[in-house]
Formats: C-alpha cells, structure tokens, sequence
C-alpha cells in the first residue's frame, strides 16, 4: 500500500511538474559540441538569466558533435522545422539568407561600433547582419627558437617578410634535420584558410564589398606563387596534411615554423617556442585571416522574436567576454578587459594586433564550393601541375557561380 | 457442375507487412529521389520542375571522367579482392598444422570497424611516422619520406589497398566454403592419374569454384562502386579529385553543398549503373541454379 502511494504521489508530483513546463515554449537551441569546456558553465548561467527575464519560455540546448551539427541544423531548416537559434560558422550565413532560411539581427550603430570593422564584415552581406559572432579566432606564425638557433639564426628574431619566411625555412632545411616551414594543402577547409592568411598579407581579396569575384589579381598570383614556392622548404608531401597535423611535427621539431591559431599555444609546450604576426608579402601590410562562428535565429521557429533577444543577450559584450575568457576564445571586441588578457599572458599581442587590418572568410552563396575551387588552385600549384597565374585565372572564372 | 475457385487471400495478407516496409523505406525515397533531380531543389523550401537542367549540367562538366575514375577504381580493387581471395583460400583449404588458427586471423580486417582500420591505414601512409615510408627507406627504396596520399597516383593506388584489404576476408572465406564443397574423390582420383598440384588446381578447383567467383565479383563490384567511407576518411576526393568516385562526388554535391537537385541526379546515374550490375547478377543466379537442376 505504501509503494502504491508513492508511485501514485511520484506520479502526481511529475504529472503537474509536465503541466507546468508543457506551459513554458520551448526555444530549441541547437549547439556544436557537447556541454563540457570552459565556457558552458556560463552560458548556461546567462541562459538561466534570460529565462527568469522572459517567463514562458524554456531554453532546450541540443549538443550535436562538430561534424554534424551545422548540417542537422540546416537540413531541419529546409524541411521546414529549424531550430530556433543555432551555432553556425559564420560562412554560411549568405547561403541560408539567399535561401530565406534565417532572419536579420538588428543592430544598432551603437552595437556595430563594438565590433572592429572587419569582424563585423564575416556577418554581414546586403548590408544585413544574418548573425552574432560568438567564437573567434586569428592566426599567427609559430617558430620553434632551438631549431632556429641550431640553423644559425637568431632565435628571438622570427620573420617579418615573405621573403625573410622563405630565406629562414631553407636556413633550417639546409642546416637541420629538420624541415623549414609545415605546409598545409589538404583537400580540407583549412587548406583554404593557411591560403587565405597570404592574400589577406599581400592584399588580396576574394571577393569585394560590392559582392564581385575579385580573385583574379596579381596580389593573389603572388600569394599562390609564394604558397608553391614555400613547398620547396617544408615537410615533404604538403598535400596530405591539413593544419591540424602539423602541430604534431612542429611538437617533435621536425618543422622551424607553421601558422595556425591560438589554442596551439596550450599544445605545443614540449618545444621552445614563440608566436609572431604572419610575414607579410610584397603589396600587403600585416593582416590574418579572421573566422567568426555566429548564433543564428531561424525563420519560421515561432519564436523569432525571443531567439534574437537570446542571441542578443548572450553575445552582448560583457557576456560574451566573459565567455570567451573562460572559453579560451579571441576575444571578438577591443573592451578594457582584453587588456588585462595581453598584461597577464604577452602571446595574446600576435593574435590580436592584425584583427584590425584582417580580411573575412569570403561570404558567398556556396561555401563548400568556394573552398573546393580554391584548394584545387592550391594543389595545382603544390603538385607543380600549374602555375599560379593560370591556377588563380582558372579559380577566379569558377567563384563566378557562388557569389 | 463447375464451381467458382475459392482465392485464398491468406499468403497476401501475409506479405502486407514487407510490402509495406519495402515501399516505405525503399520505394519511396527512390521515387522521391528520381523526382528531385528533375526539380531545383537546394536547402531552399521552394523548389521547381527543371526537366533533364541537372543531367544536362551534370554531363557538362566532368563527370564522365568521374565515371571513368569509378570504373577503374572498382575494376582495380575487386581483381585484387578475387586475386588475393583465390589465394588465400587456398592457402587456408591446405591441410597444414594451425589451419583454423590462420582462418581465424584472416578475419580481423574485416570484423574491425571500417573507420578504425581506415584510420589506421591513414597512420600508415603518413610520410613522416608511417611504417610503409619508414620500412621503404630502411630497404633504400625510397630516399626520404613518402607522403602516399599526397600525390594523385599514390593516393589512388592507397585507397584501393585499404578497399582490398578491407574486403578480402570476406572474399576468401566465400570462395573457402565453394572449395570444401568440391568432392575429395576428384582430386584422389587426378592425383592417382599424376595430376601435378597445379594441374589439379587448374582443371578441378577453379573451374568448380568458377560460380562463386562469378558471384562474389558481383557483389563486390556492387560493394565497391558504393564505398564511400574508405575514400573520405583518407583522402576527401582529392588530391585534386584524383579519388572522386560517383559515390564521393554524389555526397559533395548534394550534402556538403546542399544541391538536392543535382545530387539527386547523380544518384539516380548510381541507381541505373547499380541495377545493370544486380540484373547480371539475378541473371547468372538463375543459369547456375538451372544448371544444377539439369544436372
């Protein structure tokens, strides 16, 4: 008799506790990842903040692993179910906004100046923000100092040029076991970003403000031509490896140098290393490639209104500093905390000084294109099957469909 | 007095069921798929009839020549598979000592998970700490680090490797049983005659495993023309396409970049090639069990 009380009360208790949440809307957030790192813990805190704010309605966070969750979110979309907010690489926002699946964040010009210029050009296309960035990340030069030292180079002394680059990495493959530079031309995104931080150096441009392909310039045959040449002095076999591996053979010093983002910072102490800006090219100033990732409300969710006041919330610049400093993430705004960030650790200042004369990942209406027609350009190149005019001509003809 | 003959309907109640699934989860995703490609539909909601635009726009471009690259890679791998499996089914139908250890060990690549093994394999072809370079540079084969999957022809040739050494087991084992069902009385009574071993081999075993040579051909060739997960863990398509089969190329155009429509197209030339290889193979099934039967 007393189970059956308790059963009986169990079930009552859950019963009015379904009534109660069956009440509340449900704002369906979907999330690259899962629910561990640094920053959770506060995104959850803010979240909890903004439904005590909005009573009736229940933020539901679905975690879905990197490699799938930009296509769940975008083939829901497209059946005509989206989510109401999702995590998307800020890339694919022309795409889903040419195909009215995603509506504009109002910004005013008070919360467009936070950002500086550039980052808010990886959101923006019509002269629409299609999302908030909430990740960041920069790029810069890593050198290890021992392997420069025992090429007979300075080891506080990274290269500031091209040419310097070139003229380092062949010291230390002429004079090391080891290889000069660590090259990446894998049939991978990130092939297409390593490329992308030399046009944005010699001031080059993919495509314009205006939406026109511009690839075709003498400033990105001579990034493509510098990018083949550097094969010359890096790891053997450029086209098998992605960025990701190469910080396995900078950790053992089988390359002097490679470019890549700032969480390596925590993963290649086994080597005495620095960071530097990326060398910069003949007709360019020091710049890097800037990616953003951007909370996106979607169309027909029900729900538009309160998704964007989250998303607002959420990415507001106290909020997401908080985040990005517990998270480990480029902080997306020059606020007096970021400070404090270079102060407390000086490695900061390579990632942060070029984002005011970086270039966006290109916005186009087919990214996965995009990056095919580019890496092509890049492998071409790094086999010797072309040279970079030709590669840089042919590429320019085909970005004309996805612009 | 003729009377009416009673249909019993009870069989076809009974076959509801399947039907019902077969339609749901196999016709119907077909259908739709057949009618995709004659629409433009992207990751749009909207989408309209375009008549034969994709299969124009496919045949325009190059996918004859990643049909052709299909062709070859399927051609290449499935010899290899057969080749090898002939051979090691040999090996295990000889009467030496461990026979079910060495049949047991023959197994492992086929019973591991794909990725794992592709993985593994990936691990293998890296120039730098890889044991194929690092073995051909002790033998002064090659005189730095080889990079396989770094240069078109290596990566081609690596991918089918894994492919072969991901589907012999099953090959070897198939073509084991055919062997073990060929009577003992035919090899004694040649081997009395002084049939050598090779002789044997040649006017007995192959013949008599011919069928299921010829079987497992087919289905491996249907295995291999679809085999997606090798090529994309290892290479994506590339270097420069060098590796885009119709599979490949089928899931770029219509996941990786949304064109529903178009990727439907490419499906749908999949779905026409496939069905001329099961129609060959429906066909030999039905000589072979015929055979049997006059025999």
């Amino acid at each position: 008799m007393r189970v059956l009380s308790v059963l009986l009360g169990s079930a009552m208790v859950l019963g009015v506790a379904g009534i109660a949440s069956a009440d509340d809307t449900r704002i369906h957030m979907i999330q690259c990842g899962d629910n561990t790192g640094g920053g959770v813990a506060i995104r959850d805190r803010l979240i909890a903040e903004w439904e005590a704010e909005n009573a009736g309605y229940e933020v539901d966070i679905e975690y879905v692993p990197w490699g799938q969750c930009q296509e769940k979110s975008t083939t829901l979309a497209s059946a005509g179910n989206p989510p109401a907010l999702s995590y998307m690489g800020s890339r694919t926002l022309k795409q889903l906004a040419q195909n009215d699946l995603i509506v504009p964040i109002d910004m005013t010009d008070a919360d467009k100046a936070t950002y500086a210029p550039p980052v808010l050009g990886t959101v923006t296309a019509n002269g629409q923000v299609w999302g908030a960035p909430t990740a960041f990340s920069t790029k810069a030069l890593f050198w290890n100092k021992d392997l420069f030292a025992a090429a007979g180079l300075d080891p506080e002394t990274p290269p500031k040029t091209w040419d310097e680059m070139y003229e380092f990495a062949k010291a230390i493959k002429d004079n090391t076991d080891a290889d000069g530079f660590g090259l990446a031309a894998a049939s991978f995104d990130n092939t297409m970003h390593q490329f992308l931080n030399y046009v944005y150096t010699n001031g080059g441009a993919v495509i314009d403000d205006a939406g026109e392909i511009v690839f075709n310039s003498e400033n990105n045959v001579q990034a493509l031509e510098f990018y083949g040449r550097m094969a010359e002095v890096s790891q053997p076999g450029p086209v098998a490896y992605d960025r990701a591996k190469l910080r396995p053979l900078f950790v053992e010093s089988k390359i002097g140098m490679f470019i890549s983002g700032p969480w390596e910072r925590n993963l290649v102490n086994d080597v005495n290393w620095g960071v530097a800006p990326i060398p910069v090219g003949p007709m360019g100033q020091p710049g890097t490639l800037l990616i953003t990732d951007s909370l996106a409300v979607f169309k027909n969710s029900g729900v538009e209104e309160q998704a964007v006041s989250l998303v607002k919330w959420l990415t507001g610049p106290d909020n997401q500093l908080e985040f990005e400093i517990a998270a480990g993430l480029t902080p997306l705004r020059d606020l007096p905390g970021v400070q404090a960030l270079r102060d407390e650790d000086p490695t900061w200042t390579a990632f942060l000084d070029a984002i005011p004369t970086g270039g966006p990942e290109p916005f186009v209406t087919d990214y996965v294109g995009l990056q095919d027609t580019i890496n092509e350009a890049v492998q071409g190149v790094v086999l010797g099957e072309m040279d970079a005019a030709e590669a840089v001509e042919m590429a320019a003809e085909q970005l004309e469909e996805f612009k | 007095m003729v009377t009416a003959r009673k249909i019993d309907y009870f069989p076809y109640l009974l076959l509801v069921p399947a039907t019902i699934v077969t339609l749901v989860i196999v016709a119907w995703p077909l259908v739709e798929t057949v009618r995709l490609s004659f629409t433009n539909s992207t990751m749009s909601p909207i989408e309209e009839y375009i008549g034969f635009a994709n299969y124009e726009k496919m045949f325009s471009r190059r996918f004859p020549e990643v049909i052709a690259r299909t062709f070859i890679w399927m051609a290449l791998s499935v010899s290899f598979k057969i080749l090898v499996g002939i051979i090691g089914a040999v090996l295990l139908n000889a009467a030496v000592p461990g026979r079910t250890l060495f049949r047991i060990l023959v197994m492992p690549p086929w019973i591991v998970p794909i990725a794992i093994g592709v993985f593994i394999w990936g691990w293998m072809y890296n120039g730098q700490f890889g044991m194929i370079s690092g073995l051909m540079q002790r033998a002064e084969l090659i005189d730095g680090p080889l990079e396989f999957l770094a240069f078109r022809n290596t990566a081609f040739m690596a991918t089918i490797v894994t492919d072969v050494w991901i589907g012999t087991p099953l090959v070897t084992i198939y073509l084991l049983a055919a062997m073990q069902g060929i009577s003992q009385d035919l090899h004694e009574a040649a081997w009395v005659d002084g049939a050598s071993r090779l002789y044997r081999f040649r006017r007995i075993t192959l013949p008599l495993i011919m069928p299921a040579v010829a079987t497992m051909s087919l289905l491996s060739a249907i295995w291999t023309f679809n085999s997606f997960d090798i090529i994309w863990i290892l290479t994506e398509g590339g270097p420069r396409n060098a590796t885009t089969t119709m599979i490949i190329d089928t899931y770029k155009t219509a996941i990786s970049r949304f064109k529903y429509g178009e990727g439907s197209a490419r499906a749908v030339m999949i779905v026409l090639f496939l069905s001329v290889f099961a129609g060959f193979y429906f066909l030999m099934i039905s000589r072979f069990a015929r055979r049997e039967v006059i025999e």
